[in-house]
């Protein structure tokens, strides 16, 4: 059995957290600034991580710090942005081998924990502050070709794009990497400036997860952070509407051979921890097992698809569901979604259903002890939970123990709050309004 | 048959797994992983999607089957008149699944508990046909459905494509889950016959990593587990020339960029001799192209490549292809660059200092699979049908020299035996 988290500020909004456990043989070090997801910023904030990455003042060669990366055993830098409710998340972490397997007797996780230190707060600016010319045009690009891409994966741009319909004039709608016009903005300058400003007012998680040691890269964190003279607001889960006024429609024509239908739902005031914890349950119920309704009926029973998912959105309240079909079952497969929701709503739901979905979710929130990245992952949802106010972190086992607790009665009250709000379908267009409709 | 078991350990690791060949005729790689709270198992047979043409020794004749067949039975095994497999694991809480990739079929599951009565499901469905003509009609509509996803799919088209051009007609060029005209071909027959010749348990293995106990896994095959048949199987071997059948292949999707694969096509060696040239085209991947090279420098600085370029090396059966992968406004100036490039280091030999850097990495990325379940079984698995034993992979490693890279980049890396495909808006 692992020792437990622990969790301590080492400046204002920097928090340090070490999630430890003998058994892995790789250390994750990972820091995240939290920033506002705003229209006017998105962009430049999404260009730093990848500018970061490149280097660092005592390295500014791109090519020699990847060497230098490849020398510690492969250690893996990953840059990242992602976006929380209303939140950008600008990531930068760094995976290495645990000292114990170095073959000459090399500092590996110091090394890995100064290196990331120096990539997040020691990068290498020139003499006004600002980011090189040429690293800024190349990740400018990068972002701007990132956000063009986003139709390459069709699953996901339909996901995206229901997402959007949904939630526009909310704060949660603003993509992650901003849009083409802000991002083809991005100057050294304004990315610089962007960096200075999350360095100094955004939330700061970072977490060690592994065998190691810890304190090299709790005392390089503490000593940097000490540097900065920071002002940081905190955070906290905004919250969106509960409630659909009308369902709102949107479909788009690609050249696509099969149909992307999405569904997006809200799920009324879900407050309480229990409420939070039916509703997760009865997404599963619904979509999110091999023996769940939409997976027995929509696709078994009436092979309209080969996947037909439901997925709930814990933080902004909302459940989404995706299915890729003939366009010209649309309509059947809409119908039949609703009717299984209904079902649920009707109290049809055995004993045995509720059992076998508690047993299965539990598994796989448990199955997380087992991976660094899924630990961390876990960690920083749960710091996010309760932002910057704090509150208790759960383990995975007591989140399991708490989900298991859920009766029947509560996941039909929670299946009853679901409302539809917005249908999304992409496709390519022959079968006209959805008149040859199977059945 | 008795049980036969055999103990391997790794001193750089401290750890130790069983090999076991079962009275039943199943080997098995089980390798348990202290203080972790889930265990994978992977129940797999060496039939994938380039076995297209096949015998027993008792048939009189190759039976030329369908593509997509392999993908097909995989879907059909987990329904029996009892009913959906997944169901039946539903009650014991793991997660299953199944996969058909081009040499193997393998079917899974994870779980946190029950581990007894989840295997004890695994190896009844896949020992237990049960097809009839509606459930194989059924099952047209949800891969037709999957077939067309995969069309959608940029990434996976390219990749696919790449191989097309590489091979004439190896059977890798195929797609894994077929047409919809190939598998409308598909009746219970023929599902009856490749199961009846690949699904023999002398053709399977069992390979389980994780918070398991050994002596659940023997009593479980002891009780679920009857003797196989002593049967041998033929493949029938496809004539493949060595150069590639086209030079370049594209296909209009809607993308943003053109994504590319550049592909280098080698002669097949022994299954064992595969693995390490699997190895050592990975390590070349990167002392060409790596992300510390000049090559990688100037191509990422001309905005060629982007960050999502990356290599791969496979190696297996009877194919061998090193491939390079990204995002390129113009696909062929990268062709030509890493053309270029593996000229000059033919001509003036591998950097020492990027060589030991690359032999570093591949030496971490290696030891690092040991730290988390799923790859110790799959990692398991893929050595198992390649004939190795898994520490014996980080030995090869760190026996490899400058020398041994520099002749099989002269065999792997030919530029005359290249495609490049495009998927382009």
């Amino acid at each position: 059995m692992a020792a437990s988290m622990t969790r301590a500020e080492i400046g204002e909004k920097v928090f340090f957290s070490h999630i430890p456990d003998p058994k892995f043989k790789r250390n994750l070090v990972s820091i995240n600034f939290i920033m506002p997801l705003d229209a006017a910023t998105a962009s430049d904030n999404a260009v730093v991580p990848y500018i970061l990455r490149k280097g660092c003042r005592e390295i500014p060669d791109f090519s020699d710090f990847n060497g230098k990366l490849a020398e510690l055993y492969g250690a893996s830098l990953s840059a990242g942005i992602s976006k929380v409710n209303g939140w950008q998340v600008i990531g930068v972490s760094l995976s290495g081998l645990d000292n114990r397997f170095a073959l000459e007797g090399e500092d590996i996780t110091g090394e890995c924990a100064s290196l990331l230190a120096a990539v997040a707060l020691d990068p290498k600016l020139d003499k006004n502050g600002v980011f090189d010319e040429k690293d800024t045009e190349l990740e400018r690009r990068f972002i701007l070709d990132s956000i063009e891409a986003e139709i390459n994966e069709k699953r996901s741009y339909a996901l995206s794009k229901c997402m959007q319909a949904m939630c526009a004039g909310e704060p949660v709608a603003v993509r992650k990497y901003g849009t083409a016009e802000t991002a083809g903005l991005i100057t050294a300058r304004s990315a610089a400036q962007a960096y200075r400003n999350m360095l100094k007012t955004a939330s700061v998680e970072i977490t060690f997860t592994g065998c190691g040691d810890p304190s090299t890269a709790k005392d390089i964190f503490t000593r940097e952070f000490s540097k900065v003279k920071r002002k940081a607001p905190g955070f906290s889960l905004i919250p969106l509407r509960t409630t659909a006024d009308s369902v709102k429609h949107e479909e788009e024509v690609m050249d696509v051979n099969q149909a992307k239908l999405v569904m997006g739902f809200r799920v009324g005031d879900v407050t309480t921890d229990e409420e939070q914890y039916a509703m997760r349950l009865c997404s599963a119920v619904l979509g999110g097992t091999p023996f769940s309704k939409f997976f027995l009926n929509v696709r078994e029973k009436l092979s309209l698809c080969y996947y037909c998912a439901a997925n709930y959105d814990r933080y902004n309240r909302l459940l989404v569901v995706d299915s890729g079909i003939e366009y010209a079952n649309r309509k059947t497969t809409q119908g039949e979604i609703m009717r299984q929701i209904k079902a649920v709503q009707d109290g049809e739901v055995t004993d045995e259903e509720l059992a076998n979905t508690k047993l299965l979710a539990a598994s796989s929130i448990t199955k997380s002890t087992d991976s660094p990245s899924a630990m961390e992952s876990w960690y920083l949802h749960q710091f996010f939970r309760h932002g910057s106010k704090g509150g208790e972190a759960k383990t995975p086992e007591e989140d399991a123990a708490a989900l298991c607790e859920v009766t029947k009665t509560q996941l039909v009250e929670a299946a009853r709050r679901i409302q539809l709000d917005t249908v999304y379908c992409l496709h390519g267009g022959e079968e006209g309004e959805g008149a040859s409709d199977a059945n | 048959m008795q049980t036969k078991t055999e103990i391997i350990t790794s001193p750089r690791l401290g750890e130790a797994y069983r090999q076991i060949k079962h009275s039943s005729g199943l080997e098995m790689r089980l390798y348990p992983m202290q203080g972790f709270n889930h265990t994978y198992a992977l129940f797999a047979t060496k039939y994938g999607s380039v076995d297209t043409c096949f015998k027993t020794g008792e048939d009189a004749d190759f039976v030329k089957v369908p593509e997509g067949v392999a993908h097909f039975l995989e879907h059909k095994m987990f329904e029996n008149e009892e009913g959906d497999a997944f169901i039946r694991y539903a009650a014991t809480g793991a997660s299953a699944n199944a996969y058909t990739s081009f040499d193997r079929t393998a079917y899974l599951f994870s779980c946190t508990e029950n581990f007894a009565q989840s295997l004890e499901i695994l190896f009844d469905f896949v020992s237990r046909p049960y097809f009839t003509d509606e459930t194989v009609e059924k099952e047209q509509g949800i891969i037709g459905q999957e077939i067309k996803m995969y069309e959608d799919n940029a990434e996976f088209r390219a990749y696919f494509n790449l191989l097309d051009a590489m091979y004439h007609n190896n059977p890798v060029r195929i797609d894994i889950v077929g047409t919809e005209q190939s598998i409308a071909q598909i009746d219970k027959e023929l599902l009856y016959r490749c199961y009846n010749t690949f699904y023999n348990l002398g053709n399977m293995v069992l390979c389980v990593a994780g918070g398991f106990d050994i002596e659940t896994v023997l009593e479980t095959a002891d009780r679920m587990l009857s003797p196989a048949k002593d049967i041998t199987i033929e493949r029938a071997q496809t004539d493949e020339p060595k150069s590639v059948r086209l030079d370049y292949i594209e296909q209009n999707l809607p993308v943003a960029l053109p994504l590319f694969h550049i592909g280098f096509k080698a002669d097949p060696a022994g299954e064992r001799d595969n693995v390490k040239n699997q190895i050592m085209d990975d390590i070349l991947l990167e002392i060409i192209a790596g992300d510390s090279t000049p090559l990688y420098r100037r191509l990422y600085d001309e905005g060629l490549i982007n960050s999502e370029f990356s290599g791969d090396a496979m190696s297996s059966r009877d194919y061998s292809f090193a491939v390079f992968g990204g995002e390129s406004r113009d696909p062929a100036r990268v062709r030509d660059e890493i053309a270029k490039e593996i000229t000059r280091i033919k001509a003036q030999g591998i950097d020492p200092k990027l060589f030991g850097r690359y032999k570093k990495a591949s030496y971490g990325s290696y030891m690092g699979i040991f730290g988390k379940v799923e790859s110790v079984a799959s990692f398991m698995l893929s050595a198992h049908f390649a004939g190795v034993e898994v520490y014996s992979v980080t030995e090869m490693i760190a026996a490899l020299t400058v020398d041994d890279l520099e002749a099989r980049l002269k065999v792997s890396f030919d530029v005359n035996r290249s495609s490049m495909s495009v998927v382009k808006p």
